[in-house]
């Protein structure tokens, strides 16, 4: 009898413990998510008077810009460079620049355009190795004559923030074989996957900070920023 | 060298062969319409090798910018008609 | 009615690839005389970005930047171009076209007049042939119904 009541009584203990654990785990998952909140909106906000303090390009440097490169397409594409071609290169140019000096750089801030485009220099080896890898377990995916795919739709939400880092996310996806872009809905990438392997690949998020990387979103400082500082100061140190 | 480049080009043909299974009998006009798309990309590789066999690759390559140009907008415009037509 | 996409992906490409396409079917007619093209291809080119521009950015966007009476009028200066050209050399006394003619008002030697005679015809051709491209695409994309005709809009509403 003693033992049974006993045992009832543990029973109840343990009950009435599993209960206040789940309460608890219920209250502290509420309070980082709140906390988490908070620190979005608060970042949200250093953001925007960061992004106010940069002045974004005027009209003019928006339109020598395009020129600029457009100039350069020109004399890629056209590899004759006496005065005539030039000028009628320069004509062009300016026609087109006039016409769509809005579309190329439609939201890129001062000053960012030259590291943006050495870093995405640096990034395009990164991806073309990835690619390649990928390519390789892909082929092994479709040679094999099992084919263990398991494809799937996979959704994560960006951290990026402008277009043009969405579709440089969504574009290196697709590039690498075995996962596909299918849509971006408000800040949801919804991506299709051959297998878990790939699926899991993407889900690190390597490739996301690095493109985040390239393109300086505002509440990602990366070690690599760190370091090209710290190169700075050496410098700055050595001149000293 | 040349021989290399005819048997690339030949090998190329016949994966444009294969897809073109994909155009005539597939299911559905979404996989015609990637079917087309990967047609044309093989195309274009086909007009750049093609380009080095007969040593005009700078000739060759406006030929394919265009090509894919027009591919592009072409996939593009036939995705628009069916989502406008659902 | 095509009305503005909302697939960020192919909409900030058509943002960035527009400026480019539109400055090779510059370069495709400018070039007809030493690699393929010339003046039709490259006007095909023309339209062909600014169908890419309609059809992603929408019939406004594309009204406000290319309206379309000024698209019309550049085709019609592109012919008056082609058949000026023609003309000039008609009355300075060669054939219809016979560009080594224009040496005389160009002060230059007959081959580079040449050039210059093609190029300028090339550039007419170009002109028209995106004009009409993009006149075409635009009404059939329209509907030949533009968004200021409400009454008609209606009158087709209801009949279905």
């Amino acid at each position: 009898m003693e033992v049974t009541l006993f045992i009832h009584a543990a029973d109840d203990a343990f009950r009435i413990l599993e209960n206040a654990k789940v309460q608890a785990v219920g209250l502290l998952d509420t309070a980082t998510r709140l906390t988490s909140e908070t620190r979005w909106m608060e970042e949200k906000k250093v953001q925007g008077i960061l992004k106010g303090a940069q002045a974004t390009r005027s009209g003019f440097q928006n339109f020598f810009a395009t020129f600029v490169m457009l100039l350069a397409f020109w004399a890629l594409l056209s590899g004759k460079f006496d005065t005539f071609h030039l000028s009628l290169g320069v004509i062009c140019s300016l026609i087109v620049a006039y016409l769509s000096h809005d579309l190329l750089f439609a939201n890129v801030r001062v000053g960012d355009g030259r590291v943006i485009a050495q870093r995405f220099l640096f990034y395009i080896p990164w991806l073309l190795r990835e690619i390649v890898t990928a390519n390789f377990y892909v082929a092994y995916l479709a040679l094999s004559p099992r084919m263990p795919i398991d494809p799937q739709i996979i959704t994560f939400r960006t951290k990026l923030e402008s277009d043009i880092s969405w579709v440089a996310l969504a574009n290196s996806i697709t590039l690498t074989p075995g996962t596909i872009t299918i849509d971006i809905e408000n800040r949801e990438f919804i991506v299709h996957a051959l297998d878990r392997k790939v699926a899991g690949d993407l889900d690190t998020g390597e490739m996301e900070d690095r493109v985040a990387h390239i393109f300086m979103e505002a509440d990602h400082i990366y070690i690599q920023d760190v370091l090209d500082v710290s190169r700075v100061f050496a410098a700055l140190k050595r001149g000293m | 060298m040349n021989e290399f480049f005819v048997a690339v080009g030949l090998g190329l043909c016949l994966l444009v062969f294969l897809v073109l299974y994909r155009v005539i009998f597939g299911p559905g006009v979404f996989n015609r319409i990637a079917a087309i798309s990967a047609v044309g990309t093989k195309t274009l590789i086909i007009l750049l090798v093609l380009g080095y066999v007969y040593n005009r690759v700078d000739m060759f390559i406006d030929i394919s910018m265009v090509y894919a140009l027009l591919n592009f907008i072409g996939c593009i415009a036939a995705a628009k008609y069916l989502e406008m037509e659902r | 009615m095509i009305a503005s996409s909302d697939d960020i992906i192919i909409k900030t490409i058509a943002r960035i690839f527009v400026p480019f396409i539109q400055l090779y079917a510059l370069y495709v007619i400018m070039h007809g005389h030493y690699s393929p093209g010339g003046g039709f291809q490259g006007g095909v080119i023309l339209g062909a970005s600014m169908a890419l521009l309609l059809i992603t950015h929408g019939y406004d966007e594309v009204k406000r930047r290319f309206p379309e009476n000024v698209v019309l009028l550049m085709g019609s200066v592109g012919v008056l171009i082609y058949a000026g050209i023609g003309l000039t050399c008609l009355l300075l006394g060669g054939n219809y076209l016979d560009y080594g003619q224009l040496s005389v008002i160009l002060h230059v030697e007959p081959a580079h007049a040449r050039s210059l005679g093609i190029l300028g015809v090339e550039l007419g051709v170009g002109f028209t042939v995106m004009a009409i491209m993009y006149s075409i695409f635009f009404d059939i994309s329209t509907g030949g119904i533009l968004p200021g005709d409400d009454k008609l809009n209606g009158e087709l509403e209801d009949n279905g």
